[in-house]
């Protein structure tokens, strides 16, 4: 008895004890985001930095691993404490928050000399923008692309491909070398990675201009999705698929490990984004450059598009203080915080003012964010741009794609019917 | 007491006794209301409505969840799914959980405690632990397995253990057995231990030995019990969400779904919480009935 | 003949039961031994042995905090299984006690809160406690577990308490005592067993509950085990010796205890087949 009797105080004040705790006179500002490799180390830097620029407002930084993230921040938006600032993807994800009331305009703020809207270009400021009003703070941009290692390229008098065909033979090539090197490992576990694959493969082979209206579900009932050259596309996969370029369970891999094979030199290229290359330097591993996903003999696509989603910030509507919020992130893009944030986490920043007086960034930094800034047009990828029903259908259908399951034709037989649907629904 | 006092003040013990046990109930029943049944009943209404997680509108569909639930596809294989799992589970986990307990009960005697504890083991790991290692061991290009079974000259599967949509949800139903039985074959030995040994003796003199006494004998002294480590499972099997959150996320392409990760990407990847919500009911609608179930089965008992 | 039958039949019978702890002992094995291997040598050959005893993934490890959310866990759990037992205890008590049908149907509403999966609720739950602005707060965890731990333990408690001789408490009630109070000082310091075997189940639940930790505890300070490993895999991409390492810190300390007490947790158990 006497064992339950002190087990109930005990309780007692420990669950006192586990009660939020009252804010002091500080503002605080909640600052949400993605558990990106270094992004913890980085934000603590910027935080240390910021409170000398203003000790009245405190930072709180939590993360959330990729597939957790998603859910946590619906969730939280939903309640009574959201995150003043909270990472986001920019496409349907950002949109639709914007069109449900949960994001702050923010054009008011920010637009003194050291605030984001002085500081960032309008091409950037314009991906956070809806009806002339501004909805968040761009942080970056990220893009895609091909690596190879250098080494076993010039090794193996490897010629780096310049079209699809060329790729298709790189592979045959690699294997010729020996048939047990993975070409370049695909990780589909998560589902995402061959659809960045198709965004770009639909990009080069059916083209944006065509795509567009059915991204959109603009398209005529009759025509949505029926235009077959995004049956070519998904066959391109199967190319891949057949000229070995791929390992045997590509939707049982983690990316992780695929980024793991190429940075340990088993694997001599992969498709990865722009933030992987800080990740292999991270593990010691420099002997790679990169190029674009080629063009398809014959395709529809545009010259000189890519890969690019920007990321960024946007601000809870519920936020008790805006004018800190904005001060903080106008912090995260500012010159000085922008070069570390490309130093540290080898990503490209959304101010590139400072990038020329950094000594520490990488020739493979250098490659890409002149790359990324040569983009004609960028193409943002499927699965945050489509209507989450539309681009659940086209996740799955790569899996099933990658499979067997499924062939090109039904994947897209899928997917139009899911986006007929979806349509109807938006129609009423 | 006093004669006198004595009627009066039992009426008045009746009064208090009746305080006595709602105050008794009051903190129960409330942690339940909120928790439960409150929830249970926003839940019911919202499976009326069209609505998003995050959005201002609500649009009343009537019954337009259920309808599109039960002519989807992936409901219907979610629901497959959780049936595998239970009955599985009951087969693998009862099951050998009842032999692992008869054969370490009565069977063996040397090493039995070293085994029931290496047997129960994995019930203390977290259930994502369980799923992590099971992800790294399976892994199709430097999982354990793949060597293991290359090495004795046989070929793994082709798109890896947990990325073949005809074995996976078998693969995952072997993880849950693997962590589970143990757990089960405790509930059960438990259960054997209380059973009185002459019984045993009385029925070997009848020529009850072996398999015909476990038959005969231990499995009906253990009815009772084996109806709680069924009911435990059953419900367990239908709630089941972390292990395959780890392992497939439901996938490939949704072979590996069952309602509790349905209802989770519904609400949250695709973000149709009224369609979400309706699956819930159908779950909830399933809990009640074992509820009810249970409460038969346990008067009988 | 018969002694070489009885020989057959216990071979195969340590057979069944030495393959399945095998079974169930290599994967733990292995993930101890790979915490040990380097990253290199953990994806060269899977299979082999670590070449020297490495502590570093150990270290990496325990910097992502494995200690706290262990010392959150056990609390969490400690505190819910306390509100479970003591609240499941009184109403079943009292259910049992009452008389006419009222009783019953109480007991028929709190059967049908069984087996309610919690994500079947999820939304709504976090909305009652974020609107009670009780996120980022243990209580947080520990009430929804406590409402999610009552029925089953109220059903273990029931069917115990309806078997309780009822003379003890005759007798108690004779000495003047209450309701309550008999409750108190004759039933619950009987109820050893019950309360035991409740208290196993739930802490083994309430330690794996993963998805309303995920949502209500984003403060990393108070993030709980199952949570906070499977942020390890976040943490470390594929440094999968330092995954196998956290798993490990995760998981040796209750494996331990469990190894310890195993004999009171069979014992405690034996309660509820009667």
């Amino acid at each position: 008895m006497k064992v339950l009797g002190t087990a109930c105080v005990v309780s007692l004040a420990a669950l006192a004890i586990g009660m939020p705790a009252v804010a002091a006179d500080k503002a605080t500002v909640k600052f949400w985001t993605l558990k990106n490799p270094g992004m913890a180390e980085f934000a603590a830097e910027a935080i240390e930095a910021f409170k000398e620029k203003r000790p009245d407002i405190e930072v709180v930084y939590e993360d959330f691993p990729n597939e957790a993230y998603k859910t946590a921040i619906q969730v939280a938006l939903n309640g009574s404490e959201p995150p003043d600032a909270f990472y986001n993807w920019v496409g349907e994800d950002s949109a639709r928050l914007v069109r449900e009331g949960l994001v702050m305009d923010v054009s008011e703020y920010g637009t003194e000399p050291d605030g984001f809207q002085s500081i960032l270009s309008d091409g950037w400021l314009s991906t956070l923008q809806y009806d002339g009003k501004q909805y968040g703070v761009p942080l970056e941009a990220v893009s895609k692309f091909f690596y190879y290692n250098t080494n076993f390229f010039a090794e193996h008098e490897l010629k780096v491909p310049d079209s699809f065909d060329g790729l298709l033979q790189s592979c045959r090539d690699i294997r010729a070398i020996d048939e047990d090197i993975v070409p370049m490992p695909l990780g589909n576990s998560e589902r995402w990675k061959l659809n960045h694959f198709i965004t770009m493969l639909n990009e080069r082979v059916v083209g944006h201009e065509a795509a567009n209206p059915d991204y959109a579900l603009e398209a005529d009932d009759a025509t949505l999705f029926t235009n077959p050259r995004y049956v070519e596309a998904l066959q391109k996969v199967l190319d891949l698929q057949e000229a070995g370029c791929f390992q045997d369970a590509p939707n049982a891999t983690s990316p992780e490990l695929t980024r793991t094979m190429f940075a340990t030199e088993a694997s001599p290229m992969i498709y990865c984004g722009s933030w992987c290359a800080g990740i292999f330097n991270g593990e010691g591993f420099e002997d790679f450059k990169m190029f674009r996903m080629p063009e398809v003999k014959g395709g529809d696509g545009a010259d000189g598009t890519n890969f690019l989603i920007v990321q960024g910030y946007q601000i809870s509507a519920k936020s008790k203080y805006p004018e800190e919020t904005v001060a903080w992130l106008s912090h995260l893009v500012s010159p000085e915080m922008a070069v570390r944030y490309a130093e540290t986490m080898g990503r490209v920043p959304s101010n590139p003012a400072s990038l020329d007086s950094s000594d520490q960034l990488t020739e493979s930094f250098k490659w890409i964010a002149k790359d990324v800034s040569e983009i004609t047009v960028p193409i943002n990828v499927l699965d945050v741009k489509l209507e989450n029903t539309v681009s659940e259908a086209y996740l799955d259908g790569g899996v099933e794609l990658l499979n067997g399951t499924l062939t090109p034709e039904q994947v897209m037989e899928k997917v139009r019917e899911t986006a007929l649907k979806a349509k109807a629904k938006l129609d009423k | 007491m006093s004669q006198t006092s004595r009627p009066r003040s039992r009426s008045g013990n009746l009064a208090a006794e009746k305080l006595t046990y709602a105050a008794m109930l009051t903190p129960a029943l409330l942690l339940l209301a909120v928790f439960v049944f409150i929830p249970v009943a926003l839940v019911i209404y919202g499976s009326l409505f069209d609505f998003g997680l995050t959005s201002r509108d609500w649009t009343f569909v009537g019954l337009g969840n259920y309808v599109e639930a039960f002519g989807d596809d992936v409901f219907w294989i979610a629901l497959r799914n959780n049936l595998i799992i239970v009955i599985g589970s009951i087969v693998l986990q009862v099951g050998f959980g009842t032999l692992l307990a008869a054969v370490l009960d009565r069977g063996v005697r040397l090493g039995r405690t070293l085994m029931r504890t290496i047997i129960f083991a994995p019930m203390v790991i977290s259930s994502v632990a369980v799923g992590l290692i099971w992800l790294i061991i399976l892994d199709p290009n430097v999982g354990p397995l793949n060597a293991v079974v290359k090495g004795v000259g046989l070929t793994p599967p082709k798109l890896g253990w947990l990325g073949d949509p005809s074995i996976s949800i078998w693969v995952v139903l072997g993880i849950a057995a693997w962590q589970y039985t143990g757990f089960m074959m405790v509930l059960i030995l438990a259960g054997l231990q209380a059973v009185p040994k002459d019984i045993y003796q009385a029925a070997a003199l009848d020529g009850a030995t072996g398999l015909r006494a476990f038959w005969y004998i231990t499995l009906p002294s253990i009815r009772n019990i084996l109806i709680v480590a069924i009911l435990i499972t059953t419900v367990g099997g239908f709630k089941v969400f972390d292990l395959i959150f780890v392992t497939t996320g439901g996938g490939p392409a949704n072979s590996t779904q069952v309602l509790g990760t349905y209802i989770y990407l519904q609400a949250f990847n695709i973000g149709e919480m009224g369609f979400a919500n309706a699956i819930s009911v159908v779950l909830l609608l399933i809990a009640v009935g074992l509820g009810w179930l249970q409460l038969k089965t346990s008067r009988k008992a | 003949m018969e002694q070489r039958r009885f020989k057959a039949t216990s071979l195969v019978l340590y057979g069944f039961t030495g393959l399945w702890s095998l079974m169930v002992l290599i994967p733990i094995a292995y993930m101890i031994m790979a915490a040990f291997k380097t990253k290199r040598s953990m994806f060269i050959d899977p299979i082999g042995w670590p070449d020297a005893l490495n502590w570093e993934s150990f270290e990496r490890a325990w910097g992502v905090g494995v200690g706290g959310f262990m010392i959150n866990s056990v609390l969490v759990t400690f505190l819910s299984v306390v509100v479970i037992v003591i609240f499941s205890g009184m109403a079943a008590y009292a259910l049992t006690r009452m008389p006419g049908r009222s009783g019953q149907i109480i007991y028929l509403l709190i059967v049908a809160g069984f087996a309610i999966p919690v994500q079947a609720v999820l939304v709504p739950v976090f909305q009652i406690m974020s609107g009670a602005g009780f996120l980022n707060s243990r209580l947080a965890l520990v009430l929804p577990y406590a409402a999610y731990g009552i029925p089953f333990t109220v059903i273990l408690f029931y069917a115990f308490f309806l078997d309780f001789p009822r003379e003890l408490e005759e007798a108690a009630r004779l000495d003047g005592c209450t309701r309550f109070q008999t409750f108190l000082r004759v039933i619950l310091p009987l109820s050893g067993p019950a309360i035991a075997s409740a208290a196993i189940f739930q802490s083994v639940f309430i330690w794996n509950e993963f998805i309303l930790a995920l949502l209500i505890l984003t403060k990393p300070a108070f993030k709980t085990l199952p949570v906070g490993i499977l942020e390890l895999q976040g943490e470390f991409t594929s440094d999968w010796p330092a995954v196998m390492a956290g798993l490990t810190l995760a998981t040796l300390p209750l494996l331990l205890i469990f190894v310890l007490a195993q004999k009171y947790f069979v014992r405690s158990l034996a309660g509820l087949g009667k």
